[in-house]
Formats: C-alpha cells, sequence, structure tokens
C-alpha cells in the first residue's frame, strides 16, 4: 500500500503529550499484510489514520483483497 | 455450484439470437448493422457490412431476390423494411473500389470449378480467399452466367465486367470455351483435390449431401442451380459459399458435418415481442431509388428485433449493461478463477434477486435464484467481499438478540382483569378480546424487523386491534406476539450458516406454542417463511385486516389518487395484490396502476441487501421507480418506503393510510437513521412489555457521563459509511477513560479510534464539558498493528 497522507501532522498524543513521527507501520487485511510509513506517537505507539487515508487508499486496497 | 449446468441456462438465453431477416437470408448478412449505419448517415460502412457476408455485393446488392424481408416482424405494422431497395442506395452512396489484392501464396490445395456462373464464382472467390489455387472451367467466353441476364435490368454491362474481372486480377486461372462434360469429368478428378460443380445443367442427376453438397465421400462437390433446384440469386451465391466450407473441410480432414446447422436458412429462436410496436408506413421512393434521406428515414423504421426483456426492466443489467448470456459466463469465469481479481463480485452483489428477469423472459431464465446460489459458493469458498453484507449482517443479530427479541402469549385474563369493568369493556374490543382469552394462541403476530425500525409507533396499536377483531369473530384462538428477525438478510447474503439460528428458533417457538398461524407484515418474511419454514401456516396481515376488519378509522371517499409499487416478495402472491388493493379502496383512495406492478413488480434496491453492497446501484431503483408515475406511491413493505422517501419520492406505508398518518403534502418526508432503528427496535420491545404485559425492564441504553451533539451533514456522512451513534459513543467513552486520543493544538479538536470486532471507528469530536460535538467519523476494516 503505497503511502498518500501528509509526513507531519498538527495532531499530537494526547496521553504522551508527543508530536507524531514517520514510521514504519504493519498493517494487514485478510490475506493481505504490509509495511507502510504512517504517523504515530512515538512513545504509546499509537498510529494516526486520516479521513482521507481511510476512506481513499485504504479502503480501495481493503476491496482489492476482499476480491482477490 | 454446478458450472456446467449453469453454462447450459445460460446458453438458452435468447439475447444474441438473430432476427428473422437475418436467418431468412441464405448468407446471413447482419441486417441490423447495415440498417443501422444507414440510420447514421454512414453508407460507405453499410456497404461494408454487405460486402462481409455478400460476395459480388455490388451486383447482387442490386438482384437478390431479398427473401428477408418476407420475414420481416414489421410486415404487418406498416410493412417490411425495404432492404433490397436500401440496398441499392447503399451501392449508389457507399461503394467504394476494392484496394488491389496482395496476392498470397497459394499452398493448400488445387480446386477446379465446374462452370464459372454466379455459385462457381463465388465458390472460387472464397476459396481463393481460403488460400486455394483455382482453376475455372467455363464452356463459354465470358464469366457470369446467368447475371448477364440482368444486364440493362438491374445491372449495367461496365458493373459486371468489373466485378468479374477481380477473379483474374486476383491470378486465378480462367479456362475459356472449355465444356466438362460427365464423360471425361474424372481426368478432373485425377487432377485436383476437389472439383465443383456449378454448371446449372448436367447430364447425371447426383445424389448430395444436404449440408456439405458433397457427392457421397468423394471429392466432387456439387452447388448453384443443380443444388438450390430454383433460380434464386442469393440462394445461389450461399451455396456457393457453402461448398467451398465443404471443400476446405475436405481437403484438411476436418468434420464435414460438424455446427453446420445454421447454414443457409434457419429458424431463430427469437420471437420478437412487438406489444408495444405501433404500426409506421413503409417510406415510398420519389425517384428510381431511395435518396439519402428517404433510405435513412426507412432505416429508422427497422425495429433492431433483439431479446432485451430482462435487460429493459432492470436497472441492475443496464448498469452492467449484460443479459444472462454473458451474465452467466461472467459467473462461470468468477467462479473458476483461482489466482486473480474477482472481477464479477461487485455485479454479483448489486442483484436485487428480485426474480422480475424471470417473469419477462420468453425462455424463463432466472438470474435469482442463479446470484443466491452464486453468493452462497463464494461464501462457501471464503470469496465473499467481508465488507458486502457486514453492516446488514450485524444488523440481524441486533434483531435475534435480547434488545428486540420477543416471544409473548396473549396476555391472560387473569393479568387483565383491571380491564374488564364499564365502560373500558363496552368500547375496548381489545379488553373484549382479553376477557375471552382461551390460553391457547392461535395467532402469532410476527411485523419483523424493519417495520418494527421504521413504523414503530404502530405496532403496539395493530396487536391490540389482532387480539380486539380476531376473538370478536374466533374466541378459541389468541393471539401472540413475536419480535425478531426472519433471517432473510442472511438469505440474501449467501450465508446459509447463519440461518438456522434465525429459523430454528422460530420453529422451535411455532412448536412450543402448538402451532399457531403466523400473521406477517413484512413481504421478505413472507418469502424467507415459504422457503425454509414451510410447514409453518401464514397469513398476511393485510389479509387479516380484510377477513377480520381494519382498525377504526376516520374514510372519506373522494381521496386522492396513489399509485401502488408492490413488494417485489409478494409478486406471485396474488391474494396479497387484492388485499392492498382493496383495503385502499376502502380507506378511499383511488389506485393508479403501473406497468411494472403485481407479478411484475419492480424492486426498491433494497433486495438482495444492494442498498447495503452498492448504495449506487439500490439509487439506480429508486430513480427507475420513482420516474413511473406523477402520483405519490403506496407501499406495504418498509423497506420499500424507506428506499422511495430516501429518494425523494413521496410514499405512504399501507399503515400510514390505515392509521391516518399521511402528511400533507408539503412538508418532507424523513425516514429514522440507522442508529435510531436499531433504538427503536430496543424500545418497542420495551414499551410493549410496559404497556401490553406490564412487566417493567431495565432500560436497555448504554449510559455514558458525555452527550453527543452531531449535525445533520455528520448524520448524513454516517448514514453513508454505515456508523452507529452507538459505535461512536464507545470510541468516545475509551477516548475519555484511556485517554487514545490525538489532540490538535490549533483547532482544539480530538481524533480517536477504536477497533469494534472487525471495524476501526475513527471520531473527530470537539469537547465542550460533557457535550462532544462530532465533526467527522470515518473507518476502516484494515488491522493496523500497534507496537
Amino acid at each position: 500500500m503505497k503511502q498518500e497522507m501528509d509526513t507531519t501532522t498538527l495532531w499530537m498524543c494526547d496521553k504522551c503529550h508527543e508530536a507524531l513521527v514517520l514510521q514504519k507501520v504493519h498493517v494487514r487485511y485478510l490475506e493481505g499484510s504490509f509495511e507502510v510509513e504512517l504517523l504515530k506517537c512515538p512513545t504509546c505507539k499509537m498510529v494516526f489514520i486520516s479521513d482521507e487515508l481511510a476512506m481513499g487508499k485504504m479502503l480501495e486496497v481493503e476491496k482489492g483483497l476482499e476480491d482477490k | 455450484m454446478d458450472l456446467d449446468k449453469l453454462l447450459e441456462i445460460g446458453n438458452q438465453c435468447i439475447h444474441l439470437e438473430p432476427p428473422t431477416c437475418v436467418a431468412s437470408c441464405p448468407v446471413h448478412m447482419d441486417i441490423l448493422a447495415f440498417v443501422s449505419e444507414i440510420e447514421k448517415g454512414d453508407f460507405a460502412k453499410a456497404y461494408k457490412i454487405m460486402e462481409n457476408k455478400i460476395p459480388f455485393s455490388r451486383l447482387i446488392g442490386k438482384i437478390c431476390d431479398h427473401p428477408c424481408e418476407n420475414t420481416c416482424v414489421r410486415k404487418n405494422l406498416g410493412g417490411s423494411i425495404h432492404i433490397s431497395e436500401l440496398e441499392k442506395t447503399v451501392i449508389a452512396l457507399g461503394y467504394v473500389a476494392p484496394k488491389k489484392p496482395f496476392p498470397l501464396p497459394k499452398t493448400k490445395g488445387n480446386v477446379a470449378i465446374i462452370g464459372g456462373g454466379l455459385s462457381g464464382c463465388v465458390a472460387a472467390v472464397e476459396l481463393d480467399k481460403k488460400g486455394y489455387k483455382v482453376s475455372i472451367y467455363e464452356k463459354t467466353n465470358r464469366l457470369g452466367g446467368s447475371l448477364w441476364a440482368y444486364e440493362g435490368k438491374g445491372l449495367e454491362k461496365q458493373a459486371i465486367e468489373e466485378e468479374l474481372s477481380t477473379i483474374e486480377n486476383k491470378g486465378m486461372k480462367v479456362f475459356y470455351n472449355t465444356e466438362v462434360s460427365e464423360e471425361n469429368l474424372h481426368s478432373y478428378k485425377e487432377k485436383y483435390d476437389a472439383l465443383y460443380l456449378g454448371t446449372g445443367v448436367w447430364s447425371k442427376a447426383y445424389d448430395i449431401n444436404p449440408y456439405s453438397f458433397q457427392v457421397e465421400d468423394s471429392s466432387l462437390f456439387v452447388g448453384g442451380k443443380l443444388q438450390t433446384k430454383n433460380d434464386s440469386v442469393i440462394f445461389s451465391a450461399s451455396s456457393g459459399k457453402r461448398v467451398a466450407v465443404s471443400i476446405d473441410r475436405y481437403i484438411n480432414k476436418t468434420s464435414m458435418l460438424a455446427s453446420r446447422e445454421r447454414e443457409g436458412i434457419f429458424e431463430t429462436k427469437l420471437d420478437f415481442n412487438t406489444t408495444h410496436v405501433m404500426p409506421l408506413k413503409r417510406v415510398e421512393k420519389t425517384l428510381q431509388t431511395y435518396s439519402e434521406n428517404e433510405a435513412i428515414e426507412e432505416a429508422s423504421r427497422c425495429l433492431k428485433c433483439q431479446c432485451n426483456e430482462c435487460i429493459n426492466a432492470c436497472v441492475h443489467m443496464q448498469r452492467f449493461s449484460i443479459t444472462p448470456d454473458s451474465y452467466i459466463r461472467s459467473i462461470n469465469h468468477n467462479e473458476r478463477i483461482i489466482l486473480g481479481t474477482h472481477h464479477a463480485n461487485a455485479m454479483i452483489n448489486a442483484c436485487t434477486q428480485c426474480g422480475l428477469c424471470k417473469v419477462v423472459c420468453p425462455v424463463g431464465i432466472g438470474m435469482k435464484e442463479i446470484i443466491h446460489e452464486t453468493r452462497q459458493s463464494m461464501v462457501e469458498r471464503g470469496k465473499m467481499p467481508v465488507s458486502a453484507h457486514d453492516f446488514a449482517l450485524k444488523d440481524m443479530q441486533f434483531s435475534h438478540s435480547d434488545y428486540f427479541s420477543l416471544v409473548r402469549k396473549q396476555p391472560s385474563k387473569e393479568a387483565s382483569k383491571d380491564l374488564f369493568y364499564y365502560p373500558v369493556i363496552a368500547f375496548s374490543a381489545y379488553a373484549r378480546g382479553l376477557y375471552k382469552g382461551s390460553g391457547k394462541t392461535g395467532y402469532l403476530f410476527y411485523p419483523g424487523c424493519q417495520l418494527s425500525s421504521t413504523h414503530t409507533e404502530y405496532i403496539g396499536d395493530i396487536y391490540k386491534h389482532l387480539v380486539g377483531a380476531i376473538k370478536d369473530k374466533d374466541a378459541d384462538n389468541d393471539v401472540g406476539l413475536y419480535l425478531g428477525c426472519c433471517g432473510a438478510p442472511a438469505d440474501w447474503a449467501g450465508r446459509l450458516d447463519l440461518m438456522p439460528e434465525s429459523v430454528e428458533k422460530i420453529r422451535k417457538t411455532w412448536e412450543e406454542m402448538e402451532e399457531p398461524t403466523f400473521i406477517l407484515a413484512c413481504s421478505s418474511c413472507a418469502a424467507t417463511f415459504e422457503k425454509y419454514l414451510p410447514m409453518i401456516k401464514t397469513i398476511s396481515l393485510w389479509e387479516v385486516f380484510e377477513k377480520y376488519g381494519l382498525p377504526e378509522v376516520d374514510i372519506k371517499k373522494g381521496k386522492r389518487e396513489l399509485c401502488i409499487h408492490d413488494a417485489c416478495a409478494t409478486r406471485h402472491d396474488s391474494k396479497v395484490h387484492e388485499s392492498i388493493r382493496s383495503i385502499v379502496k376502502t380507506l378511499g383512495y383511488s389506485v393508479e396502476e403501473l406497468e411494472y406492478s403485481k407479478e411484475k413488480a419492480k424492486c426498491c434496491g433494497y433486495g438482495g441487501l444492494v442498498a447495503c453492497a452498492n448504495p449506487e446501484q439500490a439509487k439506480d431503483f429508486v430513480e427507475d421507480r420513482k420516474h413511473e408515475s406523477e402520483h405519490d406511491v403506496l407501499v406495504y413493505c418498509a423497506m420499500c418506503k424507506d428506499m422511495l422517501v430516501k429518494g425523494e419520492k413521496r410514499a405512504y406505508h399501507i399503515l400510514d393510510l390505515i392509521y391516518g398518518q399521511e402528511q400533507d403534502q408539503s412538508s418532507s418526508q424523513k425516514m429514522p437513521t440507522l442508529s435510531e432503528r436499531q433504538n427503536n427496535r430496543k424500545h418497542l420491545k420495551q414499551t410493549l412489555l410496559k404497556e401490553i404485559w406490564k412487566e417493567e425492564t431495565m432500560s436497555a441504553d448504554e449510559t455514558y457521563t458525555f452527550t453527543l451533539r452531531i449535525s445533520d451533514d455528520v448524520k448524513e456522512l454516517m448514514e453513508k459509511r454505515f456508523i452507529l451513534v452507538g459505535d461512536i459513543e464507545k470510541v468516545i467513552d475509551n477516548a475519555i477513560k484511556n485517554k487514545e486520543r490525538f489532540f490538535n493544538p490549533k483547532t482544539s479538536d480530538y481524533l480517536a479510534r477504536l477497533r469494534l470486532q472487525n471495524v476501526t471507528y475513527w471520531v473527530k469530536y470537539e469537547e465542550n464539558g460533557n457535550e462532544m460535538t462530532l465533526k467527522d467519523a470515518y473507518s476502516h476494516r484494515m488491522e493496523v498493528v500497534e507496537h
């Protein structure tokens, strides 16, 4: 899954009060498994997914995998 | 799934069956395409289409005896399309001299053509095209034979000479003034791989095979007038073409007879439906041939006969521009594919399984059962896209849960005794019904999940009415109540594994209650009962109303006209159609019958869970339906109303009319959201338990420390994305409790996520004390590993 999102963001982790950093994240769905660069909290590791990513590229990949 | 059997069904589809004109043309000119090009004004292309099937089309096109016109479907509807005249105009306006032939090596064999008349010339040209070395033996000093009889009578000398000269230009050898006879035929047989005899007259009458025109199994083939036994130009040309096929097969040693049933004229299976065709008079030519405009006008009269009955009636087939023949091939491919994308998934999940195609199909092919079986197979093979039906199936689980599911016998006489006093007992049929309580449940009112979700307010009243009305006439039988889901969503989704959960519970309840008759208010429930619970006797609520009387309503005669949108699941249930119409008339409305009604009912788009799997396709169904009439629509299925109202067509459920809730026409109609539907079911159960069975229950609503504020825009987004308020609440609750959220210092918004079962929900919100204002909601199924 190609990454299509901002590499920086104003959003920060509310628990850790940390700015988010771009890191490799493991995502999986059905038989598919990928490494993608996403913004996440460096401390608690919570990953940030925007509306555009979820309803755009992610949805497209999900549908693609469902039809495999 | 038996795919071979399925393909056989697909082969029965007559969508691609040729029209009668093509079937009665001995060379099968593509008349549909020919006429269509003329209509577009492209005469050159029309000529190309002629040339494709008719050899020497510049000549034959002018003198063809056009058997096609005798069978034209327009014949008695203004006169057959004047194909022969159109051909003349096309030759005049669209003839292009052929390009100089590029000589190919002729290595496939040597063939002698005996007799250079029309059929011989045709056979020669066809064999030359196939790569044979052709020699023509002609007893006179010119080719063409009977063609010359038309010189000055339709054909010009120059055109005949030009066309026939192509034979020698292509490199074929012509032996003029050479007469071959029965006596010296054997010497030709020895010299050539095959012989074609097309001399018109011959001393010996050979016995020829009617399909291959072969003499026994020899190298001799007979065609032209010797075979056709008539003077027809086009039959003669056809004969030459067919012999060329036979000689090619003979020399190549392939089957002489395989797949030749449809050579020459044949009977088409197409029986074009002319019910809606208005007569239109044939265009008369003002000069010797049609002018360009006259030809275009005449061509436009052509009905382009093709069986499109199903696709004309179904917006699903229209969206995918597919008919059962190609649809079934796609399913076959989709089922067999092992590696790669299942491209037909989206299409298979966009059929509403309404069954209309089968009703309109002249050969009775129905996609409903095929789609059902296909979805079941996809589920079994683990190839059904999860997202397609996930929401609907979860909603079904909700209906199965204790939030909604409820079975109660009629309140007992003992428990109801505080109602049995004057004046209640005198004025309330319900109280009298309870007073007559027998303890034996003869009827179980089963309103179904969707009616309970969207027309919640009527359920209690209907129940009380049923108790009063039925007990009045049938004192032995009490009326119980059963809230639940019949399992139709699982059936539509091909999830047969989920059917027992719905069906078994119903069957057990039915047995425990000594086999009561189910009173059904939903047509999909009725279809599911018929399919999975055939042992249970059912009756529609509408028939009960007709038999035992309507709830007391204010009936005024002369109300307006409504069109009836029948529920597609009742297609074959004429009793329901009659009851509905009778009730509507009793209530004082008049009815406009739509073209697609009763057994030809069209689906609202909800069927087959299409509204869930493919909302765009579902919209097509509503759009199609809403433009069928100016009048407001009357429905008797809760989902039909939901779909039509959401599609901005004013629609009333028959219960709206019965209970006088037909709103005034100026106010807009609104249907409950997905979340409200679940809440309505929850509250219906609690309300009924409290009001009818006097049972107090704990509130089933979750309580949170915060309240939500959701704008209409966000609500609409949530509906589109199948996100429930309950999901949002869980996300925010978790965000507050565990601080699992992001914060945007610039906007002061929070963004939180929580995975619930197989979906991660995201909520963007603003916090104002205890009030959370929603800004956005979205979800994904993909799992993000956080560590």
